[in-house]
């Protein structure tokens, strides 16, 4: 022991004056948010510089093709109802802005809700802070800056490349780029302030009802949306983009207009800046457009201290109750879905068996997993329920090859989203083993058959959602019989192809020194693992779409070329069929066996 | 020093702590002991501020801690059960940021976390991440920051968990000698011989109620029959 402590004198008022100011302790955490910013870039540019490029060129490409999707978008509508500054021109651009702004809006407030709810309440951090002398109002703004960042950066990923495509398709004035970050901030400080409130008060006046109330508001949020698109679009086929279909779909969209809403203030304060001057030299579009700037950032200012307020008063009370709930008991039996996994994976051993089911249910009694299956394969299957609006022109040749590429793109989005998964729930399956592996270590099972299982579990498990949606997509767009089926035969491919990778990958490059999935899946393997798989999707995607499309366009029209005569498509489709089963063997055994040889030589 | 004054605190219908009626002197060492569920995080939870009772009141310093949290802030030191570093910031960082929030300079900065680098022999891996630190080194950093406001209580939950022999002679001296210099430490603990070693006094809890508050010696007279050992005392105790 070094020295012994001196006894402080106590005069607790003098030490309570020297405790820091209100702003010092903003000042205080700015520090440590720099510390831990540059620790962590180091760490980026050092450790993972595989995956920080790939985020970084993966963003940059992502909206470089938003710009030139909405730079094309806007030359067009500038092309048909003229410049800003023509009152067509305004009304057709503000239907598309608020519109886009509120859908933003809402989701802005629900997201900045649910990540301050869990780095408030769940996070181990505020424990340390709450036992620090810090102001309550400053913690929680301290974590709803967090809230702020991680759910704006979306918005700002999406609506940055369309206000710059905006102002260039208009040759907007230089204060149009001069307002646009302001509005933008200002504008998403609004809903991230009231999810914020909406948050703290939930949780201090009904903490047991939580889940239900966020839940029901985010399903009726879902209809409301759900039931505009289908509404919009439920207009008879010749009448879609006409001018009676824009008339009716404009009024429907009214209420996305409403004067009181953050997101007209900016569409109206962006379409300001945008328009040239008129002759009236008392109408100033950048004093027009500054006006809704102030509205903005008035509110946005007036949020942030009813934020401060709310957090001071709610916060630790709320922290307390959410708390006090009593723990649950729950009192697990053989669930009728082990039971009819056990009957269905009959022809495997029994250890296998065992293995794959004791997955399954890890699977099943982990929200954070299933929940996320959930949402991304519901939002599919809903999008694939209501793309049958080619249907109605299926004789004309362009309407069938689009119905054939959109079939493919849909088994390929299937597949892309099935990737994620992979990446991100099973490759770390082997890795989160490490820590228990003493229990499987000592277990009278070869450790090929825990592998295997994993990967029978992985396949199995994917197979009969992803086989789902795809035929639900093919009944939708009615593709015919052949596509159908080359549709099954590549989703089962995928199924096993995306599973092998990522079960054998994860044996190859286990990380035992991690507890969270997600970090193990963010690193230089789980990166890897995902690079390999998206090519792999793209690759057997187009070695069957290819030649399935040119098939279904030479069976229905004239085609020139010889190479695209009946015999020698069949000898496409066939090879393209022939290479994709070729490929997916590779990506399937390369892995695995590399898996297993790693996996048995494993010592943890 | 410390006053538990008729608290109680339930989790929905369930009673975690019942009127629970404790205080703890300047200079002296006491040991919360108890089986798992008994009470003793939750209590340690309400005296540090981070939950609140359900009734009573609970005093530090004469102050009550809902009331004036900030300033009994500055009278505790505190180390949970499962502390947490950030993990991209080095101990010296980390020492840093809390030195900070108590509001000293850069200068006294500087002294105490070479003070507190000193009485925990952090030098070695003090200016690596906390992510790469063993169990030990983590646990001797959190001490470290819970001692760096030079705190007149320290309040521990579970100080020997997972500790090497080193780190655990380390927490030992530290405990006795931060007491006998006049300060208050409370701890809770399943490691009777330690608390046995150090402990001024033992307050035992069984499902969230005080079942016994004195010196060791006295629980031997109240348990004749049971043994001479801490241990034997505490499991004769919990039969009862």
């Amino acid at each position: 022991m070094s020295d012994v402590i001196q006894s402080t004198d106590l005069d607790l008022d003098h030490l309570c004056e020297r405790l820091p100011s209100h702003e010092r302790e903003g000042q205080v955490f700015w520090k440590l948010r720099s510390r831990i910013g540059r620790n962590q870039l180091k760490y980026l540019l050092t450790e993972s510089r595989l995956r920080t490029g790939l985020v970084v060129g993966l963003s940059l490409l992502f909206w470089i093709g938003l710009f030139a999707l909405f730079y094309s978008g806007f030359t067009f509508v500038v092309s048909q109802v003229g410049l800003p500054g023509v009152r067509e021109h305004a009304q057709t651009v503000r239907f598309v802005f608020t519109l886009f702004f509120v859908s933003l809006q809402v989701m802005l407030v629900f997201s900045a809700g649910i990540i301050l709810y869990g780095g408030l309440y769940a996070s181990p951090e505020t424990v340390l802070l709450m036992v620090l002398p810090i102001r309550d109002e400053r913690l929680v703004f301290y974590r709803f800056q967090e809230a702020l960042f991680f759910s704006s950066w979306g918005f700002f990923l999406l609506a940055s490349p369309m206000m710059v495509a905006y102002g260039l398709a208009v040759s907007a004035p230089w204060y149009y780029y001069a307002y646009l970050p302001a509005l933008m901030i200002a504008f998403a400080y609004i809903p991230c302030a009231l999810g914020a409130i909406a948050c703290l008060l939930l949780l201090s006046r009904i903490p047991h009802m939580r889940r239900i109330i966020v839940g029901g508001a985010a399903v009726a949020v879902s209809a409301i949306a759900y039931h505009s698109i289908w509404s919009t679009l439920d207009i008879a086929g010749a009448d879609v983009l006409g001018a009676s279909w824009f008339l009716e779909t404009f009024r429907r969209f009214e209420f996305t207009r409403g004067e009181w809403l953050p997101s007209t203030w900016l569409s109206n304060g962006l379409l300001d800046a945008a328009r040239p001057q008129s002759p009236d030299p008392t109408d100033l579009p950048w004093v027009e457009s500054g006006k809704y700037l102030v509205v903005l950032l008035s509110n946005a200012l007036i949020l942030h201290l009813a934020v401060l307020w709310t957090g001071k008063r709610l916060f630790r009370e709320s922290y307390s109750g959410l708390h006090s709930r009593q723990a649950r008991v729950v009192h697990l039996q053989l669930s009728w879905i082990d039971r009819v996994a056990d009957r269905l994976m009959g022809m495997f051993s029994r250890d296998t068996r065992l293995l794959i089911i004791k997955d399954l249910r890890l699977f099943r009694r982990d929200p954070v997993q299933w929940s996320q299956f959930l949402i991304f394969f519901g939002l599919l299957l809903l999008y694939f329920a209501n793309v049958d609006r080619f249907r109605q022109h299926r004789s004309d040749v362009s309407v069938l090859a689009w119905v054939n590429v959109v079939s493919f793109l849909n088994l390929a989005v299937v597949g892309l989203i099935l990737s994620t998964f992979t990446t991100r729930f099973i490759y770390p399956l082997i890795s989160l083993e490490g820590h228990r592996f003493w229990i499987l270590g000592r277990l009278p099972v070869e450790r090929d058959t825990i592998l295997w299982g994993k990967f029978l579990f992985a396949a199995c498990g994917s197979w009969v959602p992803c086989a789902g949606l795809v035929l639900v997509s093919d009944i939708m767009l009615d593709v015919k019989l052949l596509v159908v089926v080359v549709h099954q035969v590549i989703c089962l491919l995928l199924c096993i192809g995306l599973s092998g990778m990522a079960v054998g990958l994860g044996a190859l490059m286990p990380n035992f020194s991690d507890p969270s999935p997600s970090k193990i899946a963010a690193g230089f393997g789980g990166t890897l693992n995902l690079v390999l798989s998206a090519l792999y999707i793209l690759l057997v995607v187009l070695l069957t779409a290819l030649p399935c499309h040119f098939y279904l366009l030479a069976t229905t029209s004239e085609m020139p070329s010889k190479l695209l005569k009946g015999e020698y498509l069949n000898l496409w489709l066939g090879a393209g069929i022939g290479f994709s089963i070729a490929i997916a063997v590779i990506v399937t055994v390369v892995p695995m066996r590399l898996g297993l040889k790693a996996f048995r030589q494993l010592e943890v | 020093m410390i006053h538990f004054r008729c608290v109680t605190r339930t989790y929905g219908t369930h009673v975690a702590v019942r009127e629970l009626e404790l205080s703890v002197a300047e200079g002296e060492v006491l040991a919360l002991l108890g089986h798992n569920g008994a009470g003793k995080s939750t209590s340690l939870k309400m005296l540090v501020g981070l939950l609140r009772p359900s009734s009573g009141v609970v005093e530090v310093g004469g102050h009550d801690v809902i009331q004036h949290r900030r300033e009994v802030s500055r009278l505790i030191g505190y180390v949970p059960d499962q502390p947490y570093l950030y993990e991209k910031l080095s101990g010296r960082e980390f020492l840093q940021f809390v030195a900070d929030m108590y509001g000293m300079t850069s200068a006294e900065s500087r002294e105490a976390v070479e003070r507190e680098v000193d009485r925990f022999e952090l030098t070695e891996f003090l200016d690596q991440l906390a992510e790469s630190y063993s169990h030990g080194m983590r646990q001797r950093t959190v001490f470290a920051a819970a001692l760096i406001h030079q705190p007149k209580i320290l309040v521990v939950d579970e100080p020997m968990v997972g500790l090497d022999p080193f780190s655990i002679r380390l927490v030992k001296d530290l405990l006795r000698t931060y007491a006998n210099k006049g300060n208050t430490v409370l701890m809770s603990t399943h490691t009777l011989s330690i608390a046995e070693e150090i402990a001024d006094r033992v307050s035992v809890m069984r499902n969230g109620e005080l079942v016994f508050d004195g010196t060791v010696g006295q629980l031997r007279q109240e348990l004749p029959a049971a043994g001479e050992s801490l241990e034997s005392l505490y499991l004769a105790l919990m039969k009862e």
